[in-house]
């Protein structure tokens, strides 16, 4: 009998044949993008052509001689990073509440996880009225409180108008949507330590120090490398925050590499520069999917 | 030794209510931050326009009547009724694809010992981290030549980049659950594997089923870059794009339609999300816990 009429053979046919439809699909329409995109980025593609030129490395220079590249670059690290460590501290704080047994702690847990839940344009919006330069409910509260003076004083904040506020300001919604996130990985990471383990060490004379970094950091660990990893994506890649807020404004304080790839490409309609600018973040993404991949494949053996 | 026995149960209750008001007052600026923007728009959307440009006025009470308008108006003024159906289409489509093809590659994947077959599980997963903001251009182009630019049909073809990935993972970690022996038996009985996988374990599988389904419909509603980059036209976008893109005229707001747009939508999705969440945080640390 010819080895592909054996039971093994006939099996791996039925698998892969049932592996293709999605192998396809995500080939297709991620794997060949994505290469499409380097060959986009060194052409002169535009919207309105359908005739592409070979332009080399131009795109990249281009990008590299505008001012407004290293303005995107130096807010994307900023929001980036800043927000990360936000997240960081404000979900590891709440990972540690949540763990506790209390009263009522499934309808805080549900009622602190809204941020995430709710679709991004949709809690941004909110957010856009509440940073509104005239009626927004937070000056309205700190003014209350005798923090600031009435609406039209200096000391109002146009948190929206002012660039250093406006960066503040979209970090801190990013950081808002984020941080239960953060808390939710982190407390599935830390209700998978079996108790019986910290106990154990409890017994061994460890103090409170010494099993945090022996028994709970190593064992959590993975965790939070993959909610930060996938965190990093997540922020990296999003627009809308900015784009809907501020559009990158004023004058550039908020501009990110996602809010001028797309002005670039889609809006200014020349594919194969915004093709360009968006591939510079790759290497600011591979770090993160390295860890990732790094995290899954150990976990394998 | 009465008295004794009284006061340790009292100590402990004291203690015990103690250690719930520390826990309470560290949770209460949580509660507060992620909360009160939505009891904001909330107040929002049913207030009176007059009553909602005072600068001075406490801005939580109702001086005027709240109201249904800025509800009318979505469904009377705008193309909202519309985006709803795009939005309700397209969850359906996206649902289709991704359960028609991650189904047999998560179950493949799973149960079937193909050589290569974890790589190739990691490989397609990876594939949920390539990002939107580095494929939307390209993608542009094929949304182009297949000659979909502004229609829903655009969004139903690429929302499955993301919902594959993530659900063909979900649905792996699902069938490795499913006992072998059921499998076996069905092949005892004369079933091939084809059979053995559609009469017994799809069967035994509707949850894992239904929480894929419900990633396709969550996940496809958390997107804003390619309905943005895709659809123009008022009558083909989606809820989130719609709301964010309809209600703004130049520089003018209208507030209070986009609260009640934005979360007429938006708190469903919330609900339904917030009851899958610990599924999607297993989804993507399933690797790494335990």
């Amino acid at each position: 009998m010819s080895w592909w009429r054996t039971p093994t053979a006939r099996r791996y046919f039925f698998g892969y044949t049932l592996l293709a439809p999605a192998v396809l699909y995500v080939g297709l329409l991620v794997g060949l993008p994505f290469l499409f995109s380097l060959y986009l980025a060194m052409s002169d593609a535009s919207v309105g052509s359908p005739v592409a030129r070979f332009v080399g490395i131009e795109n990249f220079v281009s990008a590299l001689e505008n001012a407004v590249f290293y303005t995107a670059v130096r807010n994307t690290l900023i929001f980036t990073f800043g927000a990360g460590i936000l997240k960081g501290l404000l979900g590891t704080t709440l990972a540690f509440l949540l763990l506790q047994p209390f009263k009522g702690r499934k309808i805080v847990r549900a009622l602190i996880v809204i941020p995430f839940t709710l679709p991004i344009a949709v809690s941004v919006l909110g957010w856009k009225w509440m940073f509104d330069s005239q009626f927004s409910v937070l000056n309205w509260a700190l003014s209350r409180m005798g923090l600031i003076g009435g609406y039209g004083s200096p000391d109002w904040p146009v948190w929206l108008g002012e660039p250093g506020l406006a960066l503040l300001s979209v970090m801190f919604v990013n950081v808002w949507r984020g941080f239960p996130f953060s808390a939710i990985v982190l407390l599935a990471g830390l209700t998978s330590v079996p108790p019986e383990i910290i106990e154990a060490a409890k017994v061994d004379g460890a103090s409170f120090l010494t099993r945090f970094r022996k028994v709970i950091v190593p064992m959590i660990a993975p965790i939070l490398f993959i909610g930060s990893a996938f965190d990093t994506v997540f922020t990296l890649s999003d627009l809308s925050i900015v784009y809907l807020l501020t559009n990158g404004g004023p004058d550039g304080a908020t501009e990110i590499l996602p809010t001028l790839a797309y002005n670039t490409g889609i809006r200014g309609g020349a594919l194969g520069r915004g093709a360009a600018i968006s591939l510079f973040l790759f290497p600011l993404l591979l770090p993160a999917i390295i860890l990732l991949l790094r995290t899954l494949r150990r976990k394998q053996y | 030794m009465a008295s004794v026995a009284v006061a340790a149960p009292r100590t402990h209750r004291h203690k015990e209510v103690r250690r719930h008001l520390l826990i309470y007052a560290g949770l209460t600026p949580f509660l507060v931050i992620a909360v009160f923007p939505i009891l904001w728009m909330a107040i929002t959307a049913i207030k009176q326009d007059a009553d909602l440009y005072l600068v001075d006025a406490v801005p939580f009470w109702f001086r005027q009547a709240p109201t249904w308008k800025n509800f009318d108006y979505l469904f009377h003024s705008t193309s909202y009724g519309a985006w709803i159906v795009n939005t309700m289409l397209i969850s359906f489509w996206v649902s289709a694809i991704t359960i028609l093809t991650a189904v047999p590659a998560g179950y493949a994947l799973a149960r079937l010992r193909l050589p290569f077959a974890e790589n190739l599980g990691i490989g397609i997963f990876m594939t949920y981290l390539v990002p939107a903001i580095i494929l939307f251009i390209p993608l542009a182009r094929v949304v182009s030549t297949l000659d979909l630019q502004d229609s829903w049909w655009a969004l139903v073809v690429v929302y499955p980049t993301f919902t594959i990935p993530f659900c063909t993972w979900l649905l792996m970690g699902f069938f490795k659950t499913v006992p072998f022996e059921i499998e076996e038996a069905a092949m005892v009985d004369g079933c091939g594997q084809l059979g053995a996988l559609l009469r017994v374990v799809l069967p035994v599988s509707w949850p894992g089923i239904i929480t894929a389904i419900i990633f396709s419909f969550t996940l496809s509603m958390q997107d804003f870059l390619y309905s943005l980059a895709f659809v123009s036209v008022s009558e083909e976008k989606p809820v989130p794009l719609g709301v964010a893109t309809e209600l703004i005229r130049g520089d003018i707001y209208f507030w209070g339609s986009l609260m009640a747009g934005a979360l007429l939508v938006g708190v469903p999705v919330a609900i339904i999300y917030n009851l899958f969440l610990d599924k999607f945080i297993s989804g993507i640390t399933g690797a790494a816990i335990k």
